[in-house]
């Protein structure tokens, strides 16, 4: 039995499925065709009737409505046992979108059909009631998830397991760390068998064993036949879990394809948008030095006015040896109208393979304040490369990563070379010390 | 499993939440409903016995009986308006039909009535009153008062999200209502020609049941449970069809 969202308005927590030969599509578990959305924001909106009959009486109608497409003939279909990443820079329709399939709210056209129960990460562990005990919100989360109050028992063991709070359970959540509570909120959801989960910026559940954890339980939940559907920015991790990617843009479906191809057309967009501004703002900054290899794009309304590379003793330097320290340090201006920004610094092979990379989301929140002028040192303690050339690029974005202000890519070379000098029998990317044994075992 | 089952899982797990949830962290805790009446009941007493005597025999007895209800009435009326708002994440929640939290409400509220009613044997007892057979009835008026409330919480709890007046409006009409329905009072106090408003009020006609059936040991006045029983319904149709119309808007606006 289909559902949509046209055709019957009120869902029941009951768990339906579309009879076998009843259409062609039965491997589906979602379908949304041609979903738009408009949002009207109005403007002086009555909160009150007090305001409304004012202004009424006024003759003045409701504020003109600013109107915002969020979504636009947006179509998508999951399969079972696929999973399917959606990226998009913020405000391109990403949780509008997860909304809507979550059924809360209408799409102004299109319509939206799925087959089956949905688990949702969304908003995780909403629901929760703080005053009770882990027991009990794990017990009216599972009839919420579907499940009758018995099953919810005989499964309860496992979540709380899994969650490794068998210590705790029997405590009230407000006493939890947010940890804990985010543990049991992930097992709960998890563990009640739904037959999609919708998925959104997950994975910042507890540390890192914990999230690995996760992501094993992700996995075998592949394996078993069912489909995910997850919105992350985390690039690697959605390379890492999608079969397919859908780009977002501006409530449109730009591509969708493989991952790598999807993220391909996601740094496009970056670089359009980047474009774009910088021909509305025109160049701030001008570039100081030419550009001697690499590429270097961005609105420069905060600019790399210098880049260097420093090793243990901070003598600047482009060889360091294996296992030595490397300090890579940028200094920037920036116009009156950037308040923050994210720092982003990688090493990549010659291949354009990249070997380590790390960000700063926000340098306003890591160092309390923005000079307008300032460097930025990342210092990395022990570089384990093989011995190669490398190429070192910075970035500066706007804290939504949403365009670039400055990016050096690959402008900056690195010689990584091992103690004599000389390049030894060793390939690959991390550089880890080989150490040869030959025995002759006694013969049988 | 199906459907039906399985919402009655929820209705009744929520429901048991919310009634433990009130009292979590209180001292007296399950003693607070049955307390809270008694106070009221001494109110009463005190006001209508001795300062202006009303002259009903059995007093406590007879008002109790009536005050039960329209707590559980109040009680609920009161707290529609945050029904959707306050429970937020649950409305958000895929799977989850959000016109359940009006039944949960009703539910959670004539739990607390229930907890208080055998203090009525009690009273009777010392009034020297026996219980009927009539308390059989007592599962109708209730399921009645029960469509009432939900019917009207789902209107409150709907408008309250785009217009926080309702609430305001909500509350007052309450506080109008309680004199209007004959808990402290009697009916035959009241003379005919004023009898009008009691007839179209579905509380009095619902409080005028559960006393006839509790206080009396009679058959209610069936005439006036039907006329409760028929704005229920409508109330209920109302409440549900606004529920229906306006229940997308409630998510966008959420």
């Amino acid at each position: 039995m289909a559902i949509s969202h046209t055709d019957a308005k009120f869902r029941k927590s009951t768990i339906f499925y579309r009879a076998a030969g009843e259409n062609k599509k039965v491997n589906l578990v979602l379908e949304v065709q041609g979903v738009s959305k408009l949002f009207r924001v109005q403007r002086n909106r009555p909160a009150t009737l007090k305001e409304l009959f004012i202004q009424r009486l006024n003759g003045r109608h409701p504020a003109a409505a600013v109107e915002h497409w969020a979504l636009r003939e947006v179509s998508i279909s999951l399969e079972k046992g696929h999973s399917l990443g959606i990226i998009g820079h913020n405000g391109a329709g990403k949780s509008t979108l997860l909304r809507l399939i979550c059924g809360l709210g209408r799409p102004t056209t299109g319509k939206i059909q799925y087959w089956g129960q949905i688990g949702s990460l969304l908003e995780l562990g909403s629901g929760f009631q703080p005053e009770m005990t882990g027991r009990e919100n794990l017990l009216t989360g599972g009839i919420l998830g579907g499940l009758s109050r018995r099953d919810v028992e005989a499964i309860q063991d496992d979540i709380i397991a899994f969650a490794e709070l068998e210590e705790f359970i029997d405590q009230a959540v407000r006493t939890y760390s947010s940890g804990m509570y985010l543990r049991l909120a992930f097992a709960t959801v998890t563990h009640f068998d739904p037959d999609f989960l919708i998925i959104d910026e997950l994975l910042a559940v507890g540390d890192s064993r914990f999230q690995q954890k996760c992501l094993d339980r992700l996995k075998s939940f592949r394996r078993a036949g069912k489909s995910l559907l997850i919105v992350s920015h985390d690039l690697d991790q959605i390379r890492a879990s999608c079969d397919e990617v859908l780009v977002l843009e501006e409530g449109r479906v730009l591509m969708r394809g493989d991952p790598e191809s999807a993220i391909r057309s996601y740094y496009d967009v970056m670089r359009q948008r980047t474009e774009k501004r910088q021909a509305q703002i025109g160049v701030p900054h001008q570039f100081t030095a030419p550009i001697q290899q690499g590429s270097r794009y961005g609105t420069q309304e905060a600019s790399i006015t210098a880049v260097r590379l420093l090793d243990g003793e901070d003598r600047m330097t482009d060889h360091i040896y294996v296992g030595s320290p490397l300090t890579i340090e940028l200094e920037y201006l920036r116009l009156n109208t950037v308040s923050d920004m994210a720092c982003l610094v990688g090493i990549f092979n010659e291949n354009y393979t990249k070997c380590f990379e790390t960000f700063i989301p926000s340098i306003q929140k890591a160092s309390g304040e923005l000079p307008a002028r300032g460097s930025i040192r990342c210092r990395l303690p022990e570089v384990s490369l093989v011995p190669a050339r490398y190429s070192v690029s910075v970035g500066l974005f706007p804290p939504d990563w949403s365009f670039v202000y400055d990016h050096h890519g690959h402008m900056h070379t690195l010689h990584v070379m091992n103690e004599s000098g000389i390049h030894a029998d060793v390939s690959g990317i991390l550089m880890v010390r080989p150490d040869w044994a030959v025995r002759p075992l006694d013969p049988p | 499993m199906s459907a039906t089952s399985h919402q009655f899982d929820l209705i009744i797990n929520l429901a048991r939440r919310n009634f433990f949830l009130q009292f979590r962290g209180s001292l007296l805790g399950l003693l607070w409903p049955l307390l809270l009446p008694i106070i009221q009941l001494m109110v009463f007493v005190f006001l209508f016995q001795r300062v202006v005597p009303l002259g009903i025999e059995n007093y406590p007895a007879f008002v109790y009986t009536a005050l039960l209800p329209w707590n559980w009435f109040s009680v609920s009326v009161l707290s529609a308006g945050n029904l959707f708002l306050a429970h937020r994440d649950l409305v958000r929640r895929p799977n989850f039909t959000p016109s359940t939290l009006a039944v949960v409400s009703a539910l959670t509220n004539l739990l607390t009535y229930l907890v208080a009613l055998p203090i009525v044997l009690v009273l009777l007892a010392i009034s020297g009153r026996a219980i009927t057979w009539t308390v059989l009835l007592l599962p109708l008026i209730m399921f009645i008062q029960a469509i009432l409330i939900v019917g009207i919480s789902l209107f409150i709890a709907t408008w309250n999200v785009f217009y926080r007046d309702v609430q305001h409006i909500a509350s007052v009409a309450v506080m109008l209502l309680f004199y209007l329905t004959p808990v402290f009072y009697s009916l035959n106090n009241v003379r005919r020609e004023y009898r009008v408003p009691f007839t179209l009020n579905p509380m009095a006609g619902l409080v005028q049941a559960y006393r006839a059936v509790l206080y009396d040991g009679a058959v209610p006045d069936w005439d006036g449970l039907f006329v409760a029983g028929i704005i229920a319904i409508a109330a209920f149709g109302i409440g549900y069809l606004s529920y229906r119309r306006e229940i997308q808007e409630v998510y966008d606006f959420l």
